[in-house]
């Protein structure tokens, strides 16, 4: 019973994506059964696609930014959050964590109307970077935390001992073990980024992400076998992305001679 | 030569205070402990001295140079944690080495010779290559105590370094860390909670209390004459008997009278008291031994075998708590039945009179 529901529950999950590459790979325009026959054109006219071209180049800069920018600041709150105490910790890791349940319509809705209205900007890819921040900060704490946690704050203490200060310690001994966490952190963040939609909508200019141009194509209905190829590419990017996350916490973890505690695979 | 000198060191932890106006003198050479139940300070001491800690006021002074506001990374001490802290990314040589980064005027070949005698010295010579963390708890130790040894420290400090072994290990370390000392001629400075590890392993030990120092004392005179009731009971077992003073003259419960002179005496005022003896002090009288000692007359209310050794809990006349008398085991000598009538050879001089607290 559990058994069938538990395979129920993973059809219900994929088969959606499932259905990605199936009519990306089928050369009948129209998104139906019974499929037309095999074809690579979808794929071949992505390669040609200027417009695509701009976009994924505008997604990749604008993920890669924010997750060296989440991470940088995730390591700091990780840091203060794990080794010290001080007044209103509590109230100030809550608060940093809140974007991870916060409803993003929400979050782009009033980072909107600050940048607009309040400040004036022009909406650029600036700004879908500094909200990309505010939403993968809070991943980036989580899984350093986790780093900071398991990371043997003697070990600080013993270098410091040995004659090196706090920034050669952190050089030699704290960076080499957490960056399997700082990798993990990295790579998530950089999936957030390059996936979000909703903020990039609100909050994008003239650049559009690779999210936003992939919606824009919706209204072309010739266009969507064209999206079925670019979300097959994207699902297996995402996928090897997460396991390589995964692979190299668990291997940090392995090397620490640690016990795992969970992640997020 | 003092090497070490600690004046009125006062520690807050907000509200907490941590140490109470700790007064310390440790000389070049001496291997000195910390003994305290956890809580009492001797690891915020330890601290301290490393500099990890600073005081709220008070004075450290290392070869007569006061240590105020200097970090550890400055002063003339190494620590072996008490989880080792060995970077578990480096291998055993890259850890022994890691305080040697900074010494410019070694070239690699010097660096590797320090290492591997440092290693030698351990005992893990052709180690050298190996994961650390591919290593039992007691080679940890080892590599922890290499790594600091390798930079010739003034005082090496060990926070509970043996706590994590297990007890053969333990004893091992014990007999190793004395060789060890004694070879290099380094100040050692141990925090323990385990009396025994205290009592074997150092010249001078300091027991704390609370915050404060009750007594420093070599092993013997700690064992021998405690100053406090506390301490007594903290450093082995101690049997306590309560005792009226009059002037000259001491009244024990189950002992009887003797000269106030003729005991340890902490008691200067006439009144009621504390009296203690140590378990090997008094012996029992097999039935037709003689003695010309005192004697003192009870019932055997326990008997606990070891093997070499039988501790009786003996209640003397007139008292309600039995006292604890061990006795060697000797071949052909019996082992009194609990029940059977006990007759306790004692003398004044191991009684300890405290002072009222």
């Amino acid at each position: 019973m559990l058994r069938a529901y538990v395979v129920a529950f993973l059809i219900f999950l994929y088969a959606p994506i499932a259905l990605l590459p199936v009519f990306a790979f089928n050369s009948g325009t129209v998104i139906a059964f019974p499929l037309d026959g095999f074809t690579l054109d979808w794929f071949a006219a992505l390669r040609t696609n200027s417009e695509l071209h701009s976009a994924l180049l505008n997604s990749l800069t604008v993920a890669g930014t924010t997750s060296v920018l989440s991470v940088l600041l995730g390591l700091m709150a990780a840091r203060a959050n794990i080794r010290y105490t001080f007044p209103g910790k509590a109230a100030a890791m809550g608060l940093v964590m809140i974007p991870l349940v916060l409803p993003e319509i929400i979050v782009a809705t009033s980072l909107l109307v600050v940048v607009v209205q309040f400040f004036g900007w022009s909406l650029s890819l600036v700004t879908v970077v500094a909200a990309h921040v505010l939403i993968c900060t809070p991943f980036a704490i989580a899984i350093l935390n986790a780093s900071f946690q398991s990371l043997d704050p003697a070990l600080e203490e013993a270098a410091i001992d040995l004659g090196e200060t706090r920034s050669s310690t952190f050089r030699l001994v704290t960076l080499p073990l957490i960056m399997p966490g700082i990798i993990a952190a990295l790579l998530i963040c950089f999936t957030i980024s390059l996936d979000e939609f909703i903020i990039a909508f609100f909050l994008t200019g003239s650049d559009t992400t690779l999210p936003v141009y992939i919606w824009s194509l919706l209204r072309f209905p010739n266009q969507l076998p064209v999206i079925m190829a670019l979300g097959t590419i994207l699902v297996i990017v995402s996928i090897l992305i997460l396991t390589l996350a995964e692979w190299n916490r668990r291997r940090g973890i392995a090397r620490m001679g640690g016990k795992d505690s969970g992640g997020f695979l | 030569m003092n090497l070490i000198e600690l004046r009125g060191i006062q520690k807050y932890y907000g509200d907490y205070h941590a140490l109470r106006g700790i007064d310390l003198d440790i000389a070049e050479g001496e291997f000195f402990s910390l003994l305290g139940p956890s809580g009492c300070g001797k690891t915020t001491l330890l601290r301290v001295v490393a500099g990890f800690e600073d005081v709220s006021s008070g004075s450290v002074m290392i070869s007569n140079k006061d240590m105020t506001g200097v970090s550890p990374n400055k002063r003339p001490t190494n620590m072996v944690f008490q989880s080792y802290a060995i970077f578990p990314h480096l291998s055993v040589a890259q850890n022994v080495a890691f305080g040697l980064r900074k010494r410019s005027d070694l070239n690699a070949q010097a660096r590797m010779t320090l290492v591997e005698d440092a290693l030698d010295m351990v005992g893990l010579d052709g180690y050298g290559a190996r994961a650390a963390n591919a290593l039992s708890g007691g080679q940890r130790q080892r590599v922890a105590l290499a790594r600091a040894l390798v930079l010739r420290p003034k005082v090496l400090l060990l926070d509970e370094p043996l706590s994590a072994l297990d007890k053969k290990m333990r004893e091992q370390m014990q007999v190793e860390l004395i060789r060890l000392q004694r070879q290099v001629g380094i100040t050692f400075i141990l925090v323990t909670h385990d009396q025994e590890e205290a009592l074997v392993m150092s010249d001078r030990i300091a027991v704390m209390f609370d915050g404060e120092v009750a007594q420093i004392a070599e092993a013997e005179d700690l064992y021998r004459k405690p100053v406090s009731r506390r301490v007594a009971e903290f450093i082995g077992t101690m049997n306590f008997l309560p005792a009226t003073v009059a002037g000259e003259k001491v009244e024990v419960a189950g002992l009887g009278h003797m000269e106030l002179s003729d005991t340890q005496s902490m008691a200067t005022t006439d009144g009621d008291t504390m009296a203690g003896f140590r378990p090997e002090t008094a012996t029992l009288l097999f039935p037709g031994q003689k003695t010309e000692g005192r004697i003192a007359s009870g019932t055997v209310s326990e008997v606990v075998y070891y093997g070499d050794m039988t501790y009786y809990d003996v209640t003397l006349d007139g008292c309600e708590r039995p006292v604890r008398i061990s006795m060697r085991n000797v071949f052909g000598r019996p082992v009194l039945d609990i029940g059977a009538p006990a007759r306790l050879a004692w003398s004044p001089g191991a009684v300890t009179l405290f002072a009222r607290a």
